[in-house]
């Protein structure tokens, strides 16, 4: 067994690992992080995670839930740290596997992942405790300025497999989401809704159908509002996106041939959107490589969350903006994306929609800070079935994987390279991914092995 | 004490650890304390005796962490001062330890005196230890007479009876003392110390001390008193119990007792109570009194006699129990209390050998029914688990048409922990209840759960179905199981086609080299190309337990069969055959794949197939 596994091991105890095997496990990681660009690109299937906030043991939960690492796929939306008694072993954790299985697991930032935050809300405490010293803090302070801003998830499939037996089901309605409830068993499903014929940019309002209820959904006239204000901004300011590149990027290359990823592409970040954002790709012109700003796109980018607004407003929170539904219909239209999923705000049922699905809030942490008797989610897009958009992650490291130039007969066809997924009906909006939300709930109380009162217990090395 | 500066090289560690007896860092005297032995040793018994007794004798303005260690080690030091004929030259020490405020401390002083007094002679106990004794329970300070009433026991039998009876005289004392901490004392070593009377001293001296405790004020020394009535009842013959009439009276008021710690002492002993006293009092006095208990204000006290409930319903008739007593029982289930349901659940099946197959179908079976519908799933596990005692009485029949609906209920339930806790009955319910009945009721259920939204349930799922092998055998395994298995591996999404791999590795080593060859082998060679690395990779990771098996596997049986059978086997040509030609075909293909963790997981299996060790590997080579 490596260093690394034996790391793992004793981490998925929930004990913490001596302070110069962090040290060596945050050089790795950097190292790691680096290669990865500001937006990082993920392939379906993934399974999407929000908010951790040291839940150590719920993060177990998760992953008993999800599936293991590397078996599932995972990509973490930030907030490893703080709030939790175990942001150390919750994050090294999540590091370690990051660096043993980096096309497995995608981590990107959160608002906590900063110097100025973690000495205010507790993973700075918890390393002194732990440590006796800030060196550990600093090396995972170090990490966190390496941490990708965001990531874009590509072939997503749109129709959701049955699960289980699919005896559940068996209707040939075109299922786009699915909600499990706590444990497992199908709560609701949501069949795909049609879209108007002329109308290319309003969905339908759900009619109530909604998994968060009516009201969180924009419905009715305001809904319709927003969504006419995002016609005229896509149609007068910008016209209509010519480019042909992969969506999420602004490329305007064209291999020709193959056929569009059907789902369109899904936007991973932090907080929200940004003023000063108006392209994914000006998100990889970010240089990220720094202490979170106090203002500027890199802060909104962690910072922001949407609103029931018009427009840009002032966030409540003194960082970032609030942006309502108009923005991110003319985002996701610019930007061809079909989703923008987010954490950063404690959600009850663990999950919610917004602005006609075009916004999702996924928060990972059940019972947060172990007494607001929350729920918790998790967000599977499933893999293309018709077998697109799977191609190798590299990263850019060329040892990993060779970036799909040899084997594998995916079933695109044409000559151009995998990898390249095109979009050809450049007029409609994406339809968005299907979506399965796994609800989960914090772990019982005798699998945490330890009794609730006293924490502090095991901070004495 | 000793000379530090011993030219004797041998001696100078025991210099050392002397010095650091009289050490400022409590570490150091702690650490020296521990070695107490090997420092007596080198001194020698008599120098023991005349030189390190005496000194540990003055060192009780100690840590109390160090007089623990120090009384704990003096109760083993009788060999070091020079044989059992010396015993008592240990008693100074710690007679000044079982005056110390700390109870750990005396505690353990009075443990080792009791332990050091069965090896001294009957005229050093009344020449040393039997004034000890008094002059502990005759001190100014509770503390020491609290340490004395734990020294009556170990020294009574080794005595002539003038001083035995000054010593009854003398616990007499302790019983009536002034604090409640000494009565309490006097109460938790009375049980122990009436054992050692005979009965006629026990009615005339013991029985009236019994009732002055059972009459005491605080609730703390009372609900003592229960266990010294138990002794009390099992030293005296039945016959003579109802000849003092102050033993029931006690017993009734304990029963009725207005602090319900006490009543709750006398539910937790109810079967030992029980047991002790004749069966007229039993049917007279304890079934309404457990009646009463049954239904007790108190949460706590209802929890502890129904875990009262087989051990005593054993004890009555039957007419009595399902008259008076059944009815009570049947309230519980409704309890308000979870913790009241649930002890009754553990408890509940024990009814059943003794009411029979009729009244266990009557009367038990609507409470298993309503319980296995109970809100907290613990209350449901404890009648699951128990339902192998029901089965014997009533027959697979009848259980399976009343209470398999519920199991099945049970087994969807929503919370996954449920399901997973039901998972792990599943082997023992199937090997009860036999392979016919099983394929008709629950074999749906267990492959329901391969396809479990929950991956912790998918897992637990495959681990039952190996155990099911391994209770039905491989026949009917690969009838009724390895097609669903295989069937998964074509599930459109990649997590649920991910428990084919998992499935197979599990099950590998209770099927045959047919199985292998014929199902397990093409679905694997068909996974090898899915799309999702996840899967190749599990494909790997499959592969590299199958090497494993082949490796071992003779032509016919399983491994498991053979192992359990102990019959010797030796491992067919056919299966290196199979991993030659097919497994490494595919592994080499996975090698060149164009996912780091599949070449990692291909490598590690292929090299494992070539009987290399397995060292790190690419993976941990992050950096370009």
């Amino acid at each position: 067994m490596s260093d690394l596994d034996r790391a793992i091991a004793q981490l998925r105890a929930c004990r913490p690992i001596p302070e110069a095997e962090v040290r060596e496990l945050c050089h790795k990681a950097r190292e790691l992080l680096i290669e990865e660009g500001n937006v990082v690109t993920v392939t379906a299937p993934v399974t999407i995670c929000g908010d951790i906030h040291g839940q150590f043991h719920d993060l177990m939960e998760l992953f008993r839930v999800g599936g293991d690492v590397p078996d599932t796929n995972y990509l973490f939306m930030g907030d490893f740290v703080d709030r939790g008694f175990y942001s150390l072993e919750s994050f090294l954790l999540l590091l370690c596997l990051k660096v043993r299985y980096p096309d497995r697991m995608t981590l990107i930032r959160g608002n906590h992942e900063s110097r100025q935050i973690t000495t205010v809300y507790g993973f700075y405490d918890e390393c002194l405790r732990k440590y006796g010293s800030a060196n550990v803090w600093r090396y995972c302070c170090d990490v966190f300025d390496y941490l990708a801003l965001g990531a874009i998830v590509l072939g997503a499939s749109n129709t959701l497999s049955p699960s289980g037996d699919g005896e559940a089901q068996g209707s040939e309605e075109d299922i786009e989401i699915e909600v499990c409830n706590a444990d497992g068993q199908i709560m609701s499903q949501f069949p795909r809704q049609p879209r108007g014929a002329g109308n290319s940019i309003n969905r339908q309002p759900p009619r109530g159908r909604s998994p968060n209820g009516p009201t969180s959904n924009g419905v009715g006239p305001s809904g319709t509002a927003g969504g006419g204000a995002a016609t005229g901004g896509a149609g007068g300011a910008v016209g209509l996106p010519t480019n042909t590149g992969p969506p999420g990027s602004g490329a305007s290359g064209s291999s020709g041939g193959s056929i569009g990823n059907p789902a369109g592409a899904v936007l991973c970040v932090h907080g929200g959107l940004s003023p000063l954002i108006d392209m994914v790709d000006k998100i990889r012109l970010l240089d990220r490589k720094q202490e979170v700003p106090h203002e500027g796109a890199m802060c909104d980018l962690l910072w922001s969350d949407p609103d029931e607004i018009d427009g840009w407003g002032l966030s409540p929170r003194g960082a970032g903006f609030l942006f309502g539904a108009d923005i991110v219909k003319v985002f996701n239209y610019k930007n061809d994306l079909s989703l923008i999923a987010r954490a950063h705000q404690l959600v009850m049922e663990g999950f919610k929609e917004m602005f006609d699905t075009s916004i999702v809030t996924v928060w990972s942490a059940p019972n947060y800070c172990y007494r607001c008797g929350n729920v918790a989610a998790l967000l599977e897009l499933s893999e293309d079935e018709g077998g697109l958009g799977i191609f190798a992650r590299s990263n850019g490291d060329v040892n990993r994987s060779d970036g799909g130039l040899i084997g594998g007969g995916s079933g695109v066809p044409g000559s151009g390279p995998r990898g390249v997924l095109m979009e050809n009906d450049l007029a409609s909006l994406k339809p968005g991914p299907a979506r399965r939300y796994r609800v989960f709930q914090a772990a019982p109380q005798d699998s945490r092995g330890m009794p609730a009162k006293k924490p502090v217990a095991d901070y004495f090395l | 004490m000793a000379d530090a500066t011993a030219p004797n090289d041998e001696l100078y560690p025991i210099a050392v650890l002397i010095d650091e007896l009289k050490h400022d860092d409590v570490l150091l005297r702690l650490n020296a304390i521990h070695r107490l032995s090997t420092i007596a040793l080198a001194l020698g018994a008599e120098r023991t005796r005349d030189e390190l007794i005496p000194f540990l004798d003055e060192s009780v303005e100690d840590e109390d962490e160090v007089l623990v260690a120090l009384s704990e080690e003096l109760g083993t030091f009788i060999d070091y001062v020079g044989g059992p004929q010396w015993g008592h030259v240990l008693l100074s020490p710690l007679e000044n330890l079982a005056a110390i405020e700390e109870p750990v401390v005396r505690d353990k002083a009075v443990e080792s005196l009791n332990k050091i007094c069965v090896d001294l002679s009957s005229q050093q106990v009344e020449e040393y230890f039997i004034p000890l004794t008094i002059r502990l329970s005759k001190a100014d300070w509770f503390t020491s007479k609290v340490s004395g009433c734990g020294l009556f026991t170990a020294p009574y039998s080794k005595v002539s009876p003038p001083i035995q009876e000054q010593l009854r005289q003398q616990f007499g004392q302790l019983v009536h003392d002034d604090t409640p901490m000494v009565r309490r004392q006097a109460a938790t070593n009375m049980a122990k110390f009436v054992k050692e009377m005979p009965a006629a001293i026990v009615v005339e001296e013991m029985i009236p001390m019994f009732q002055h405790l059972a009459q005491d004020d605080q609730d703390s020394v009372r609900l003592l008193t229960v266990e010294i009535l138990i002794s009390i009842a099992e030293v005296v013959p039945k016959e003579q119990q109802a000849s003092h009439g102050v033993l029931l009276t006690s017993l009734r008021s304990l029963i009725e007792d207005k602090s319900w710690r006490v009543r709750y002492m006398i539910a937790d002993r109810f079967e030992k109570i029980a047991k002790a006293v004749d069966e007229e009092v039993v049917s007279r006095d304890l079934v309404p009194a457990f009646v009463k208990l049954l239904k007790d204000n108190e949460a706590e006290v209802r929890t502890a006699i129904a875990g009262q409930i087989p051990g005593f319903c054993a004890l009555v008739d039957r007419t009595t129990l399902l008259n008076e007593i059944m009815g009570s029982i049947e309230d519980l289930v409704s309890d308000t209390s979870q913790h009241v349901r649930a002890a009754l659940g553990t408890q509940i099946s024990g009814l059943a050998p003794i009411l029979g197959k009729q009244e266990t179908i009557d009367h038990l079976l609507p409470m298993f029914l309503q319980m296995l519908k109970d809100e907290f799933p613990e209350v449901r596990l404890h009648i699951i688990s128990k339902l192998e005692l029901v089965n014997q009485v009533i027959g697979i029949d009848l259980l399976s048409q009343s209470l398999l609906p519920a199991i099945v209920q049970l087994a969807e339930d929503k919370q996954w922990r449920v399901r997973l806790a039901i998972i792990e009955y599943m082997p023992l319910l199937a090997s009860q209840l036999g392979v016919k009945f099983f394929d008709e009721k629950l074999s749906q259920l267990c492959m329901g759960w391969l396809g479990d939204t929950v991956f912790s349930i998918r897992e637990a799922a495959t681990h039952n179905l190996k155990k099911l092998t391994e209770v039905f055998g491989v026949e009917w395994a690969s009838e009724a199981i390895i097609p669903k298995v295989m069937a998964m591996g074509g599930h459109p999404n990649y997590l649920y086609r991910m428990t084919t791999c998992f499935a197979i590795s599990t099950l590998a080593s209770v099927v045959t080299m047919d199985v292998i060859a014929k199902s397990i082998l093409p679905m694997l060679e068909k996974l090898t190309s899915d799309e999702i690395p996840n899967i190749r990779f599990n494909v790997a990771k499959t592969y590299a337990v199958l090497i494993g098996v082949l490796r071992r596997l003779p032509e016919q049986g399983t491994i498991y069969a053979l192992e359990q059978a102990k019959t010797p086997f030796t491992a067919s040509p056919r299966g290196q055959q199979l991993i030659d030609e097919r497994i490494m075909f595919s592994l080499d293909k996975l090698q060149k794949d164009d996912d780091v963790d599949v070449r990692y997981f291909a490598t590690t299996a292929a090299a494992a197939a070539a009987g290399l060790a397995v060292s790190g590997g690419e993976p941990m080579n992050t950096s370009p």
